[in-house]
């Protein structure tokens, strides 16, 4: 055993980070402790079910109580693994016999209901002891962590129960319904006991779930053991101290090898040596070297010892023979950190104390003017600063509340400069295009309306008068914007012009309106002489020239 | 945020196996993590059941004498306490239900933070898949699987349960005259002479012999007849280096 050699890390621990680090040694090893137990607990229950066909219970039982021989081989496996490489599956059932036969009958009959059995497993099992030796071992071991291990095994016969009853409640629910009731009703009448196969069945899944968690049970008490071990014998202190040893000794060795070296290369080393103290010390020598400002750097003083004491300090300027000397980069370099994204001015006035000059006469007025007074007068300039800002503020906001109100109250006023379009007559959707079936609208109507009126007189008064009429409407309608409906009557029509208050288009209107009623209802043919008056007023009314 | 198992770049082809995890912050900073297994969340979920039953069946008696408003009521503390108290207890009180608190455990997010309202939520919920098909069968199974003990809610809601860190309490030195140690150590080989110190007291007197006469030579250790002149010059050494305080 090696502790450089683990395969994980040693430090103590809490006894539940223990069972975890066990949890995940059973994780990386999973395939070969799952097969190997599968390999070794699947055939004694195979052969168990066979001997034990007609009891059942007493077979699951026979199983259970043989799991401390089974547990054997996941700790064989694990125990090499930790400081190994894990073996192969065909070594460690090969090794499995060897480690079955010590102790065998204590593990499956005092021992077996002990609950810190994985816990000390590894005392007997690892270790070989026995008797005495194996009291005093757990003795000392036991004085710490085995309250967890005896939780772990509690915990883990709850867990082996859970999954279990979770395997069977899970069959169940697979069962399609028709034949679980069959099944119930059956299982109910169940005397001959021919549903064995069923016990056997759920047995089965005891052995399924002990697949999964007997190597963890043994790798969990694993783990509480080695970590136990670790804090019992400190084996991260060893580890550390065994690094530290290898480190310093190491580095001995390479150091004193180096040495061994040094010796053999003496004699051209040792001149060599030589040769550059000369070098070093030889005023000749040293006045052949260039002076400073040949060079682009001030030298190291080691290498011109004359000039150690009038050494350039860092800021004179070098780098003299090119073309950008430092004097310029640093102008530049001064530049740009002057600029916006290093330096961002900003103008602050206000008023504030004068630095102190140190002058005799400043110094006696100072005296007469203490500095509270000066900080008063400043704080006070500063807050009329302040106030004066807030007032122009104010007095900004008064002027243009003013404008607004202006305007408000003016508006009327101002209504009549600015271009206010007329307000429209109507929509042109609103005009009806008939009244009294007669068609208003304008481009149905010949440009003269008088001419073409005095022109049909002759033939048929009637159209005339109609014509006349329908004009009538159709420039009250457009000309003068009357709200006219299609349900409007003559008389109410009448009554709108009376509205306008025009007593020419109203006379005209009048006499129109009573000549076409009594042509259009009354048959009545209109005197000759209202052609005459009619067409006239016509024209007088909206004839282009007469402005309307 | 990235996980990676702790202590990595050894000889070994795999990686060191260990219950901590490191998380590193986008401050670059490392945070160690300690993911708690199913043995001590089991314990921590059955101390919380345990604290539900008698609280709701003292409730159950009581609201019992109310006749049907009771039970009504106690349906909605039933169905308070079954969906609220995970929640509540793990958002408001740092991830810790008094289950947790006992058995020194809380839930984060996987990336170090708090856990938040929704993935406590989350998390929460799905315990009505991990409790398939009977008493958290799948949540167990996928704790006992996953490296990081996580159930199906931890995964959905990406939540850790962590063992709290404890405030360290400072184990008491071995006496001995200090000595300043003879080579320059590095931080790792400090803490390790510091541990051996402190825990001088577990050990067995041939048990600390034998490791100090590991590090008798390079450190440069006088070797008197006293055999227990190395250990007491270790931990004088180990009290140099924890200062005077």
């Amino acid at each position: 055993m090696r502790l450089t050699d683990t395969s994980v890390v040693i430090r103590p621990r809490t006894p539940w980070e223990a069972i975890d680090l066990g949890v995940l040694l059973a994780q990386r090893h999973r395939a070969l402790l799952m097969t190997s137990w599968a390999i070794v607990t699947l055939p004694i229950f195979a052969l168990l079910t066979l001997l034990l066909w007609d009891y059942p219970s007493v077979a699951v039982l026979v199983f259970w109580w043989l799991k401390p021989a089974y547990e054997r081989l996941p700790l064989l496996i694990l125990s090499q693994a930790l400081f190994d490489s894990a073996p192969s599956l065909s070594q460690a059932l090969k090794s499995y016999a060897s480690a079955l036969k010590p102790q065998l009958i204590a593990s499956l009959t005092w021992r077996r209901l002990s609950l810190s059995r994985s816990f000390y497993q590894p005392v007997q099992q690892l270790e070989g002891l026995d008797g005495l030796a194996r009291a005093q071992r757990i003795n000392v071991l036991g004085q710490k962590d085995s309250r967890a291990a005896r939780l772990l095994t509690a915990l883990g016969s709850t867990l082996e129960m859970t999954f279990w009853i979770g395997l069977m409640v899970l069959f169940y629910a697979m069962i399609p319904p028709q034949i679980e009731a069959d099944w119930s009703w059956r299982s109910l009448l169940d005397v001959e006991g021919e549903w064995n196969w069923l016990e056997h069945l759920t047995n089965g899944f005891y052995a399924l779930v002990l697949i999964v968690w007997g190597p963890v049970y043994v790798s969990c008490g694993f783990a509480l053991y080695l970590n136990r071990r670790t804090a019992l014998e400190a084996w991260d202190i060893e580890l550390g101290f065994r690094k530290l040893r290898q480190r310093v000794l190491g580095s001995a060795l390479t150091f004193l090898l180096g040495g061994v070296l040094a010796l053999t290369l003496l004699p051209s080393s040792s001149m060599a040596e030589s040769a550059s103290y000369a070098s070093m010390t030889d005023s000749s020598v040293a006045d052949e070297i260039p002076s400073e400002s040949g060079y682009s750097c001030p030298l190291p003083p080691l290498d011109n010892p004359q000039t150690d004491e009038n050494v350039a300090p860092p800021d004179s300027p070098r780098l003299l023979n090119q073309t950008l000397t430092s004097q310029a980069s640093q102008n530049a370099i001064h530049a740009v950190l002057e600029q916006p994204p290093f330096k961002n001015p900003k103008p602050v006035s206000g008023w504030r104390v004068a630095p102190p000059r140190h002058d005799a006469r400043q110094d006696a007025q100072s005296a007469e003017t203490p500095s509270w007074l000066a900080r008063l007068v400043v704080g006070l300039l500063n807050a009329g600063k302040t106030l004066s800002a807030v007032f122009g503020a104010l007095l900004w906001t008064l002027l243009g509340l003013i404008v607004v109100w202006v305007i408000w109250r003016y508006r009327a006023w101002f209504a009549t400069f600015v271009g206010k379009s007329p307000p429209k007559a109507a929509a042109p959707q609103d005009i009806p295009h008939q009244l009294f079936g007669l068609q208003v609208r304008a481009e149905t109507l010949p440009t003269d309306v008088a001419d073409a009126a005095e022109r049909l007189w002759q033939q048929s008064p009637r159209d005339a008068l109609s014509l006349l009429y329908r004009a009538l409407l159709s420039r009250l309608l457009t000309d003068y914007g009357l709200p006219l409906k299609s349900a409007d009557t003559e008389g109410q029509i009448l009554a709108r012009i009376a509205e306008l208050k025009q007593s020419s288009l109203d006379d005209f209107s009048h006499e129109l309106t009573r000549h076409w009623q009594n042509l259009a209802y009354g048959h009545q043919l209109p005197p000759d002489q209202a052609r005459q008056t009619l067409c006239s007023g016509w024209r007088k009314l909206f004839a282009p020239g007469a402005g309307a | 945020m990235s996980l990676s198992h702790a202590e990595p770049g050894c000889a070994a082809p795999l990686a060191l196996l260990d219950t901590r995890v490191r998380m590193e912050t986008p401050e670059g900073i490392d945070l160690i993590l300690r993911p708690a297994g199913l043995m001590s969340r089991s314990i921590a979920f059955g101390i919380d059941l345990a604290i539900r039953g008698v609280l709701l069946g003292a409730l159950f008696f009581v609201l019992g004498t109310l006749g049907d408003f009771g039970t009504g009521l106690f349906m909605l503390a039933l169905f308070l306490g079954t969906w609220g108290y995970m929640v509540l207890f793990e958002v408001l009180h740092q991830g810790r239900t008094p289950g947790k608190q006992i058995m020194g455990l809380r839930v984060i997010h996987d990336d170090g933070t708090p856990i938040g309202w929704s993935a406590s939520v989350l998390r929460n919920l799905l315990r009505f898949v991990d409790m398939l098909p009977f008493g958290y069968c799948v949540g167990g199974f996928t704790c006992l699987q996953h490296p990081l003990f996580k159930r199906l809610g931890d995964l959905a809601a990406g939540t850790l349960v962590i063992y709290r860190d404890l405030p360290p309490q400072r184990p008491p030195l071995a006496e001995a005259t200090a000595i300043n140690p003879p080579l320059p150590l590095s931080l790792e080989e400090q803490r390790t002479l510091q541990a051996f110190a402190e825990r001088h007291g577990t050990l067995s007197p041939a048990r600390a012999q034998e490791l100090a006469a590991i590090v008798t030579q390079p450190l440069q250790l006088a070797t008197s007849p006293d055999p227990h002149s190395p250990v007491q010059q270790l931990n004088g050494i180990a009290r140099s280096l924890a200062g005077s305080s």
